[in-house]
């Protein structure tokens, strides 16, 4: 069986600094898998790997049997993977919904002609589309009753479910969550927890980026480990927690 | 809640500010300029016309896209070189030179635009400054071809099919009907999804990306489509005028139409339009000042900007004004409010 994503001795050089160090790793559709390690192990990197925004030094990324590594961040985007982003990326001048919409917009055709002769050339329905998408999206998350405001006027942990309403609303097969509890207290950790698994529960494969333990080893099905670049260990959460690779990575112990 | 519940288009709502204004530019101006019957008059309002189309157009690539485009001038320079040169040496009518110095002028804009849309910011700034004066100066240098500073003079009116509408009354009808269709068509970009991945692009064009938009194929239709619109200007004003010469499309006109765009407001079509409109017949009111007046429309220009950074009419109020007047039917609304579009 081919995996949904596949990453194959995947490297990474910036420099002198080798970030992503021969890595290989794979997802299978409906998992949700988290991605863990130190501060600096290539998370970041490696998921910047995976969604077109850092071309590889050596390696190959397939997406559904097919070969993704070298496509524009854009194309990696419109064959269904999905991501937010570490530090939140929102457009801060627009409002909620319209913010949400560029996620739909993103995943359909997006030509001058259907928003100028609308009806005629097919934009009539692209945008009832986008809107039905957009309100979807944003019904999942829950934030329909801020949806006319600006998203700068938003609270952080509105922000954080406004990017992944907006990822959502591409209808991605894959979503990438770039460490979705930075910045999160307790409370608001499990709340997050819950939703990425009731996102997961609608069928959805999901890798969660963390440096934090805590989120990912109670909710992950699988978890990858990286340190300094390379993958230390691939297995569910009880194997990982007694790992003695991972607890000197993180413990700096020698076990 | 639920979809269904929130999806009652609402249309027709509010269809009245739409009417008002064509009852407006189509009844109520013409009858006051033929009530005054002077030329003088017919040509203001002509020129504050072509200028909001101008500053419409610039409105796309600069407010929506947030490119800051510093040579918008050069493609309405474009389009009037293509209709003068058409109409004195092939003796073409407006009817044909309309669209052909649109294209003319967006086609020159796609051949720039290719290795210039890489430039971010201030790099595309500049590029843009270069590209404008490379075209003023070919409009101002190159004598054999565009007659050089001497201008030329275009004999052929207004006309449709051959239909001459050089009338004042009919000029007005011509110039105030192409720029309202060219104004609407820009509106239809800016406030539809189209406009919204533009603006995605403005605020984070890395992250635009990621999420699937096109960001340089957006960037560079914003570009062409801006400088077709600009042509069409340009052919408007050379058959209107029947005298175009390089100084008509120097680097200060871009800048007098950015500042249009700037102190109506970024973003905004509704503050496009009533900057041009501000800065063609402020000057044009202020005549009595005499040499006093340029230093007046600057102090107007400079509050303005100190007082209402975001523009007489800022981005987020002329989308809600937009979207609720013109934008017909919604698709969902959350305690009377219209989110989204049609």
């Amino acid at each position: 069986m081919t995996h949904l994503l596949d990453i194959r001795n995947v490297s990474r050089r910036f420099g002198g600094v080798l970030a992503v160090n021969d890595v290989t790793g794979h997802v299978d559709e409906g998992e949700l898998v988290g991605l863990i390690g130190p501060n600096g192990a290539g998370k970041t990197t490696l998921f910047n790997l995976i969604s077109g925004f850092t071309p590889l030094s050596s390696g190959t990324v397939a997406f559904d049997g097919k070969t993704i590594s070298g496509l524009k961040t854009n194309q990696v985007a419109r064959l269904g993977i999905s991501r937010t982003f570490q530090n939140l990326r929102v457009f801060p001048n627009m409002s909620v919904f319209d913010n949400v919409s560029v996620g739909a917009v993103g995943a359909l055709p997006q030509g001058a002609l259907g928003a100028l002769f609308g009806s005629l050339a097919g934009g009539g329905a692209r945008s009832a589309e986008i809107s039905r998408r957009t309100w979807e999206a944003l019904e999942a998350v829950g934030l329909t009753h801020v949806a006319g405001e600006l998203a700068a006027n938003l609270p952080y942990g509105q922000r954080k479910y406004l990017e992944i309403a907006r990822a959502l609303a591409m209808q991605p097969r894959f979503l990438i969550l770039d460490e979705p509890a930075a910045g999160l207290n307790d409370t608001e950790t499990r709340a997050l927890a819950d939703f990425i698994k009731r996102l997961h529960g609608t069928g959805l494969t999901i890798m969660l980026v963390e440096h934090d333990m805590t989120l990912v080893m109670s909710i992950c099905q699988r978890i990858l480990v990286l340190a300094s670049g390379r993958k230390i260990a691939d297995g569910p959460p009880d194997a990982i927690r007694r790992d003695p690779a991972v607890l000197e990575a993180y413990l700096g112990v020698d076990a | 809640m639920n979809v269904s519940d929130l999806s009652a288009p609402r249309r027709g709502q509010g269809a009245l500010i739409p009417l008002l204004l064509a009852l407006l530019v189509f009844v109520g101006l013409p009858a006051l300029l033929a009530g005054f019957d002077r030329g003088y008059f017919y040509q203001i309002a002509n020129l504050a016309l072509i200028f909001i189309l101008l500053s419409a157009s610039m409105h796309l690539v600069t407010g929506v896209a947030g490119l800051l485009h510093l040579g918008h001038a050069a493609f309405y320079g474009v389009g009037a070189y293509t209709a003068a040169l058409l109409s004195t040496k092939f003796g073409l009518g407006f009817t044909v030179t309309l669209p052909l110095s649109g294209l003319v002028a967006a086609l020159i804009a796609f051949l720039v635009a290719l290795p210039t849309m890489r430039l971010v910011s201030i790099y595309f700034a500049v590029a843009t400054l270069a590209i404008g004066q490379m075209l003023y100066l070919v409009m101002l240098n190159w004598v054999e071809f565009t007659k050089g500073p001497n201008g030329i003079i275009v004999t052929k009116g207004l006309e449709l099919f051959g239909f001459s509408l050089s009338g004042r009354l009919a000029t007005y009808y011509t110039v105030a009907t192409v720029v309202a269709l060219c104004v609407l068509a820009i509106g239809r970009l800016s406030h539809s999804y189209y406009g919204n991945a533009l603006r995605s692009i403005r605020e984070d064009d890395q992250c635009a990306d990621a999420m699937g938009v096109s960001t340089a194929r957006l960037k560079m239709e914003a570009f062409t489509l801006s400088a077709f619109f600009a042509g069409v200007a340009g052919s408007l004003w050379a058959h209107m005028t029947g005298y175009i010469s390089p100084g008509d499309f120097k680097f200060s006109e871009s800048i007098l139409i950015l500042a249009m765009v700037v102190v109506g407001g970024l973003g905004s079509l509704p503050g496009a339009v009533i900057g041009a409109l501000l800065l063609i017949l402020l000057p044009e009111g202020l005549r009595a000042f005499g040499d006093f007046r340029n230093i007046m429309v600057g102090l107007v220009m400079f509050l303005s900007i100190l007082l209402l950074p975001k523009g007489l009419l800022g981005e987020v109020s002329a989308l809600q004004l937009a979207r609720r007047q013109l934008g017909a039917a919604w698709r969902n609304t959350v305690k009377g409010e219209g989110i989204g579009w049609r």
